[in-house]
Parts: structure tokens; sequence; C-alpha cells
């Protein structure tokens, strides 16, 4: 028996298929590009492609991620968050602590011993803390976003950034050039200011190791050592880490499949009346 | 030429300060909490209360950096970014059992909650209420609207203050001193007396000392030991500075360039920073609504031992923060016209709505209808994180630039 | 099918931001209007003088912000910021006056930004007594409408009689007997009626004169009561929050689209302030103010002596609801700071609560609904 989770995100689209044993058989990941049900459908049909199996032979099909109501052959959709839980909890059983930075926002997932949600808390609208004060910073400072985080590492006396605001940043970076300062040092002050408006979100829900980092800005070395360096515990990343949210999703698919059924039933869809 | 009273002002405050302090660390009877604006310290005194007033603590934290540190303990604990950063300030010491740079902060027996023109102290008390488990006493002061509604206004905080009298009688178990409150009011009345003479002193050409960054550090006993001897004489040693400085003429800038009024609190954390901007152009304050809030003293309203409760009610509405914005509004003309200011500079702060929210409309009245040139600026009192220099910086020497430029072109 | 056409007229009418009906009254009628902010107003008094009371509580996110901004700063909430807009661009040109109430630094502020703004109209504050526990409460309160009254006197230049003061008091327990009733269905069979049509009907008192909105709810509430609908399994939630600032539709759909019924909140709160009829008799400006003090709602913006904890676990038992969901007004300082002292209590007795804030413009519904389906599913698979 297969099942498979579907990962509707706003950039990507993943998908997994697992076995009877929760092994990962096959995965894929696509730009979603304009239309999520196609870029799902597409993902999903890679995702069989690669595992080599027929899709009449998967039991049951979860979809999670922003437009997990657009994967029109999904059987059912759970939240990214409870999908995350779950994936982290996957990869780590003993995570407890998941923490998530995407590019717009930043999420702080408290996680129970069987993977299950037991508090989380998001970012306001504000963009303060997430990957986009990265980007900005990047921008200003004319480098690659993914040289930053290596950058940042190379750095002797770390600057104070006292600004969390992504446009008040700018301003204040540019000062610090202007005063001769090295790009290395801002650039560890910038992170070590996300870390800081980081912590203050994951301390709402408690730190309790083990401390696993996922979302797109987990792959930024320099943010992943100043987290450790503020939590004081080693953090998990995953070379999977992108696929976090759709494992979540297949592993409630396989529960689902199992005969497993939540208290209560499914809710009216996104849209709908 | 030397100074003889050099800083006495100075040294004189960190005495009474650490004295202050150092009672609420060792020194005996109950604790109240209460708020500067409209506090009713007074009525407290004789019945042996020690009074906190977490505001002064909030200020404090702030000069001394610590306040950044004080306010993130409050956010772990769930409030938003968004709200008062001295709240959070105080709710951090709570959380730190109290303990702070200036001495321990004792526990609450009783909160005062006088909340003149502030209804954010309310919910400030209420957490305090919650986190202490302690009882609350809230005298409610009615916002200033008109002559119509003052009288009834003065009658319901009147009978509100006998209603804490009767409260602190049951909690202390003691009788009410009424010669007592006529003692504490004289003292207070003679206090009020010489802070409006120092104040007035901005008046002269250079003025001796910086109304804004100077007098919200001079304040600081007229908001706290009201009522004692101690605030009387410390108003006669700063007098007699002010006065020296001027037989010297000297003054807070070398040389007095630009005479300004300043609405809205400083910036605590980044107090000489902020100081700064202004000072670099030959700034001089001359007068500023922020050392105000505890009192509008120059009006005329004074404790009174003659009209003991009357008084109080009339001093409890009457804080810059509890008038109108009509009458803060025609406040700041009288100050520009009487001490002969160039500009208004209105520092809009995020944490205190009470006084941001209008200062807007105070911008339209003064640049475009009074024609007064009028700088507004935006950061925190309490918060570090909401200063942005560079930003700051750029604006106010734009703003002094053009002034000066002016000047030049008129040939004056 | 009658039923949507019917609630989209409501719709209509509670979503018109240039206030037409008010317009169309005062010209049948001749009389004045009369608008308020959010929260507390004395309508009876209002309706008494012969005036309409209008609620002016933001604008639905249905305006572009031109004028405001310069004059509110960055960190004030938008339903100062709207309605001061809706002020700036002539909206509310049919106003005769304007009344707001101490429930906070900003909104206390605001009367003297409109008082500036708008010399033409009547600007009214009052100040309700923060104090419930002193004798001289009342008295004051009295007095302070009275004063509220002579100033409508004033206006229409005809004294204010005892009788059309009772008949204001009856009328408006009638309708606030309505919105119980309303809110008794929630309680019971919320799934009869979604928690943005209950949320409309109300807010359509906020143009139309009490008497037409009495009818209104009388004829939604039978047909409501005759709805054949099937329940589902959601989570029984209290929907919290000062709710000053008006919650978009949007938000009251997603929050039971995604697996909640919302069986009582404090939404409308200016229309069900007092908690039980206002007493008709002895003098109606003394019942109106012992009635303030001692049947007020539980407020986020007036003290009470009783600690926020114990009221709130106890309305949840009341209300049998399973979960809070707290919603905050971006920059709303009284719903954040009663936030804190609510998460105590919920997780002090194991409730499972959601923080959402909001915006009356906002276009994060997704995250909101990703965050509520979450919480969902945390009760679900817990």
């Amino acid at each position: 028996m297969y099942v498979a989770g579907v990962d509707a995100g706003s950039t990507t689209t993943k998908a997994v298929v697992l076995d009877e044993n929760s092994h990962l058989v096959g995965k894929s990941l696509r730009a979603t590009g304009a239309n999520v049900t196609r870029a799902s459908e597409l993902a999903y049909e890679e995702c069989l492609h690669a595992s080599g199996i027929r899709e009449r032979e998967v039991s049951y099909v979860i979809g999670t991620g922003y437009g997990r109501y657009k994967i029109a052959f999904g059987d059912t959709q759970v939240t990214e968050i409870s999908c995350h839980a779950k994936g982290a909890h996957f990869l780590f059983p003993k995570t407890r602590t998941l923490v998530d930075i995407g590019g717009q926002d930043t999420k702080a997932i408290k996680v129970s011993d069987k993977g299950e949600v037991l508090d989380f808390c998001m970012n306001d609208k504000c963009a303060a803390g997430t990957g986009r004060f990265l980007e900005n910073a990047a921008t200003v400072l004319d480098l690659e976003l993914d040289d930053i985080g290596p950058v940042s590492l190379r750095s002797e006396n770390p600057l104070r950034i006292t600004n969390v605001c992504t446009v008040f940043v700018e301003s204040e970076i540019i000062s610090h050039l202007a005063r001769g300062q090295v790009v290395e040092d801002i650039l560890r002050g910038v992170h070590s200011a996300i870390g800081a408006r980081t912590i203050a979100l994951v301390r709402r829900v408690g730190i309790e190791p083990e401390v696993t980092f996922t979302g797109g800005v987990s792959r930024n070395v320099g943010m992943v050592r100043t987290l450790e360096e503020r939590f004081g515990v080693p953090i998990n990343v995953s070379d999977l880490s992108q696929y976090m949210g759709c494992l979540g999703a297949g592993l409630f698919a396989l529960e689902r499949a199992q005969g497993a059924s939540p208290r209560r039933v499914k809710r009216v869809e996104a849209g709908g009346s | 030429m030397e100074l003889k009273h050099k800083d006495a002002g100075k040294v004189v405050q960190r005495e009474l300060m650490a004295s202050y302090y150092g009672d609420l660390e060792d020194g005996e009877g109950p604790v109240a909490y209460l708020f500067v604006p409209g506090n009713v310290v007074e009525i407290l005194r004789p019945f042996g209360f020690r009074t906190v007033y977490p505001e002064i603590n909030a200020l404090q934290c702030g000069i001394k950096r610590v306040a950044g540190e004080n306010i993130l303990k409050a956010e772990d604990m769930g409030y938003s970014a968004d709200v008062c950063g001295y709240v959070k300030n105080d709710v951090g010491i709570c959380l730190a059992g109290g303990s702070t740079p200036l001495g321990r902060i004792p526990k609450p027996d009783l909160l005062v909650c006088n909340f003149s023109g502030c209804n954010t102290f309310i919910k400030w008390f209420e957490a305090l209420a919650d986190l202490y488990d302690a009882p609350m006493f809230l005298l409610d002061v009615p916002y200033l609207r008109d002559e119509a509604s003052y009288q009834q206004d003065i009658e319901y905080v009147t009978q509100q203050l006998w209603d804490l009298v009767a409260y602190c009688e049951d909690m202390t178990g003691t009788t009410f001193d009424e010669a007592k409150l006529r003692e504490t009011l004289e003292y207070s009345r003679q206090a009020e007396d010489l802070w409006t003479q120092l104040l007035s002193r901005a008046r002269l050409r250079p003025s001796p000392f910086d109304a804004y960054f100077e007098a919200v550090f001079f304040m600081a006993p007229i908001n706290v030991l009201r009522g004692t001897t101690d605030c009387i004489d410390y108003y006669k040693v700063v007098i007699e500075e002010m006065e020296e400085r001027s037989r010297a003429h000297v003054g807070p800038v070398p040389q007095e360039k630009f005479r300004v009024v300043y609405e809205g609190p400083p910036c605590w954390p980044h107090f000489r920073a902020f100081w700064e901007l202004f000072k670099a152009w030959g700034v001089v304050g001359v007068a500023s609504t922020y050392s105000k809030v505890g009192g509008l003293f120059e009006t005329g309203i004074r404790h009174d031992p003659a009209r003991p409760m009357e008084s109080i009610a009339e001093y409890v509405i009457n804080c810059y923060t509890n008038w109108n914005l009509k009458k803060r509004s025609e406040l700041l003309q009288q100050y520009i016209e009487e001490f002969e200011a160039d500009a208004l500079i209105i520092h809009s702060v995020k944490s205190c709505r009470s006084f941001s929210v209008g200062q807007a409309d105070f911008r339209e009245v003064f640049s475009h209808e009074l024609g007064i040139p009028t700088l507004m600026i935006e950061s925190d009192l309490a918060d570090p994180r909401y200063f942005s220099q560079a930003q700051l910086k750029n604006r106010v020497d734009a703003f002094f630039e053009s002034l000066e430029h002016q000047r030049i072109v008129r040939g004056s | 099918m009658q039923q949507t056409d019917h609630l989209s007229s409501v719709r209509e009418l509670a979503q018109d931001v240039s206030f037409s009906a008010v317009a169309r009254w005062k010209e049948e009628t001749g009389g004045k209007a009369i608008g308020h902010f959010p929260v507390f107003a004395p309508q009876e008094i209002i309706r008494a003088a012969g005036m309409l009371p209008v609620g002016v509580m933001g604008a639905w996110g249905l305006l572009e912000v031109d004028y405001a901004d310069s004059r509110v700063q960055s960190f004030v909430c938008s339903v100062a910021r709207t309605t001061l807009e809706l002020g700036l661009t002539g909206r509310l040109k049919e106003l005769d006056g304007m009344v707001f109430t101490d429930i906070c630094d900003v909104a206390r502020n605001l009367s003297g930004v409109w008082k500036r703004n708008f010399p033409e109209m009547l600007v009214e504050y009052l100040h309700l007594p923060q104090n419930v526990t002193s004798a001289a409460s009342v008295v004051y309160l009295e007095r302070e409408l009275e004063r509220f009254k002579g100033k409508l006197e004033d206006l229409s230049g005809v004294k204010v009689g005892e009788d059309s003061l009772w008949e204001g008091i009856e009328v408006y327990n009638h309708q606030r007997e309505l919105l119980q009733r309303i809110y008794r269905i929630r309680r019971e069979s919320p799934w009869l009626l979604p928690a943005d049509e209950a949320y409309l009907l109300g807010r359509a008192a906020a143009q139309m004169p009490v008497e037409d909105h009495v009818s209104l709810l009388e004829r939604s509430i039978a047909e409501i009561e005759a709805r054949t609908v099937k329940s589902r399994d959601n989570i029984r939630v209290l929907l919290l929050g000062p709710f000053c600032e008006q919650p978009p539709l949007e938000l009251l759909r997603i929050v039971e689209e995604s697996g909640c019924y919302v069986v009582d909140d404090e939404l409308l709160q200016t229309y069900r302030w007092y908690t039980s009829a206002v007493p008709t008799n002895g003098n109606p400006l003394r019942s109106l103010a012992e009635s303030y003090i001692e049947r007020a709602r539980l407020s986020s913006v007036r003290y009470q002596v009783r600690r926020r904890r114990e009221a709130i676990v106890e309305w949840l038992k009341e209300a049998r609801a399973e979960g809070v969901l707290f919603c905050s007004a971006k920059f709303c300082e009284p719903a954040l700071y009663d936030y804190v002292l609510y998460k105590e209590a919920l997780e002090a007795e194991s409730v499972p609560y959601l923080h959402l804030e909001f915006e009356e413009k906002m276009s994060a519904f997704e995250t909101v609904r990703m965050q509520v389906e979450t919480f969902v599913e945390s009760i679900l698979f817990a």
C-alpha cells in the first residue's frame, strides 16, 4: 500500500510517496507558477514516476500548503503547520520545538512526543525577522541571497543592528557603509537581529530541545549558526527540509489509510459556502 | 569663571534618588504604586505609605539602558511589540523579581490607579494587579472637556478622594490625620512655587538651562518627592545653580542659536544621542510639555492646605495629557509667545498614544495657521528599537538648515 | 433564495459608506443625525431628542486612505484612521454631531481632532465612569448624561421630555432583547446562523432607526428559526476582542469554515452594552446611569473590579465553549493587554486558544485560515 502527500507552497510544489512502513519511496519538486492545480498535478505525476508506481496503487492523498484546496485529486487537506510538525517528528523524533522561517513568515511550533502541534505562533504581518529581511539586506549590499550566510560567518567585529523594520534597516545599513564598516560585520549584525526576533517568537511557545529548523532560510548557514548561538543548543537541519510539509501530509495520509480517523469530520472547502 | 554651584542640581538629585530607592529597598511601611500625572501622594503620605512610580522606574531603566531587556521579558510573556514600552518595562521588572539597577523595587500592597489623561494606565495596573495579586483602587479622573463639565468633575474626584481615605484607613488600620495632610500639602505648594519659578527662567536670553533635556531631569523630585521638605530644598539648590549660570552667561550650549518648544516625551534609551541632534545646531529648549505631565503649575494650579481635597482634585484633572487637544494646542502657542521661541519640535512616540494622537493636527495648526516652523519626528520613549538615528539626523539637520538659511536671507 | 436577497440588502445598507440611508431619513423626517464611535453610545437620549444615532465604526475596508494618513501616525489602529477618512472626504456631511466616549487614548484624542476638523458639528466627548464602586459614580454619570442631553437640546432648540426618554429606553430594551435571541440561537444551534450573517444583522443597526432594526430582527429571527440546516461537528469557540475596530466579514466566515462555531463573541458591543433591560421606573437618566454601572457587559475598555481571568473562565463555562479565538486589531492597545491576561487564565485551565491579529482592510486571509485550521487540527488530532 502506498500513500502520498502534496505540498502546494507559494513558490514551489512538492510531493512524496510513502509505503506502508513510512519509507520514502519517491519525491518531486517543481515551481508552483500561476496555476496551483496544474502544478500539484504535475508534481504528483512526477513523484509517481520517480517512485515507479501507478496512481491506482495509492490509497490516500493529503494536500497541504497554501494551495491545499486547489489539489483536486487529494482525499483531504491538513495545514502545513500540522504537517511540518509531523514531518519534523518523522525526521528528528526528538523534536519538541520547530522553527520555520520562510520568505514572508516565521512560525514557531511546539511539538509533542507524538508529533502533534501543542502550540504555534506566527509573526504578525510585518516582515521583520523573516527571509524578506535578509533579501532586503542582500539587495542593499549588492550580494546574492545565497552568499550572505557564508559571508556573515567571516565577521570579526559583529555590528549591532538596532532596527527591526525591513524598511528602516536599509537606511541603517547604508549609514553603516557610509561610516566605513565592513560588509561581513554588517551582515553578521543583520543575522543577529533576525535571530533576536526569531527567539522572541519562539519563546512564546517555549524553547525545549531538540530544536529543528525548516523553511527556505534554514539553508543559510549564517542563520543556522546564529540560532544555535541564541538557543544555546545544536539545531537539526535536514537536507529534506523542503519536503517537511509533504512528508507530514504523507504520514497523515498513512494514518487515515490505516483506519485512524480524527474525532470529527471535514471542514467546508475554502471559498465555498 | 569657576562656577561654585556647577552641577549642584545633578549631585543633590543623585543623593535624593539614591535615598528614595534605598528606602524602597530597606525602609518600612506599606507600599503603594501610583502614576506620576495626577498622583495623590499627599493623601498617602499621612498613612505612612512608601510610594513607587512605575513610570519613573521605566524612565530610569531607559536611561540606564536596561529597558530593552525588560521589554523583551514582557514580550516573551505575550505582550505585543505594539504596546507601550513603559508598561512592558514594568512587567519586565516584575518578572525579574523587582530587581533593577536602581535597587530592588518592592511589591505593591496597593495600586492607586490615578489614570489622569491615559487610559493605558488602567490596563497597566490591571496587569500588575494580576501579576502581584494586589488590590487596586481606581481613581476615576474625567478628561478635561469644557467649563460646563468642570464642576461636576471636581466634585466627582473629590468624593473619590474621600473614598480613598476610607479605603486607606481600612487597609492600614490608622485614622486619617488631616493636620498631617495639610502639612504635606503646604510642602507640595512650596515646591510647586519654586519649580514654576525655575522653569520661568528659561525666558532669559540665553536660557540658563534646556527646558526640555534638562527640565525632564530636574522634574524628578516634583514627580517623586512632592510633599516633603527635601523636594523644596532641591529646587532652591537648582535655582541657585541657574542664577549662577545666568550671571556667568553660561547655558546648555556654547551659543544659543535657536530657541524651541518641545512637545512630547524624550527618547530615554538614546537620551544623549537624541539631545546631540539638537545641540549640534545650538538649539535650546525654552519650554516643554513633557516636563508638565506631573502638573501644570504655571497655570496657577497648586496644592492648597486651605482647600485640601478640592485642590487635589483640581491638580489631578489639570495634568497636561488630561487636557483636551485644543487646550494643549493653546498652551503650546502660549509657550512659543512667552518664551520667544523660533520653532516647535514635536516628538511623536509610539508608546504613548495619549501624547501622540492629535500631534499631526498641532503641526497643521502651527505650521499652516500660525506660521511657526514646526518639525515632527518619531521614535519612542522606552523602546530602544524604534530609534533610527540616521533618519532623525536627516530631518533635524534639514529643518535647522532651512531655519538658518531663512535667517540669513532675512538678514537677522 | 429569498433569504439570500434579504441578506444582501441588509449588507448593502450596512456597508454603505456614503450613508445615504441617513440622508434619506433626514429628508423624510427633517430630524438631525448624531454619529457615534463604537463600544458605547447614549442612543436612548439621541433618539429621545428626535435624532438618529448613526454608528460610525470605520469603513469596512472599502476606502483608500488618502487624507487621514497625514493626521494619524502609522502606529494607530485602522478604525481611527478610516473613521477620520470618512469625515475628511465629506462622507459624514449628513451628521450634525459626533459622540466619543473614553474607550482608549486614541478615541479620546480623536474627539479633539474631530472638534478641530469639523467645527460645524456638535462634537461631544463623554467621560463614562471607570470607577464602578464609588457612590459618586452614578450621580456623576447622571450629570454627564444630563449635560449631553442639554447639548442636544441646544442643537435642536427643543426640550427633551421624560416621556420620550422612557420611550427611547423601552425601544432599545426591545432591540437588545431581540439581539439576545440572535445570540441564543448561536449558542444553542449555531449551524442555523453563520457568524458573519449574525454580525451583519446586528451591524445594520448603525444606519437605521431602531424601530426599523427591531422589525428587521423580528423578521429575521422567524426566518432563521424555521431553517433546516444540518449541524456539523465543529469546535465551539468564544470570539473575543474589544472589537471597537470591526472585523472583516471574511474573517468571521473563515473562522466557521475552518471548523469552528462562534457560540458567543464581543461584537456589536454598542448594541449589547446592557446585559439586562434598563429599568423603566424612577428617573430615566438615573436609570441609564445605574444600568451603565450595574448592567454593563464585560468590556476591555471599562474597568471592573473582578479579575478578567475569573470572568473569562466563567463565560467559557456558560457558553459551553471548547476554545477561544482572541482577535485583536493591529495596534489596539486595550486588546493586546487583555490578551496576556486571558492567555494566562486559559493556559491555567488548559483551554486551547488562538490569537489572531486583524485589520479593517486586510488581505492575509489565507494565513488566518491556516492558523484557524491548525488550531482546529490541534484539538481534533490530540
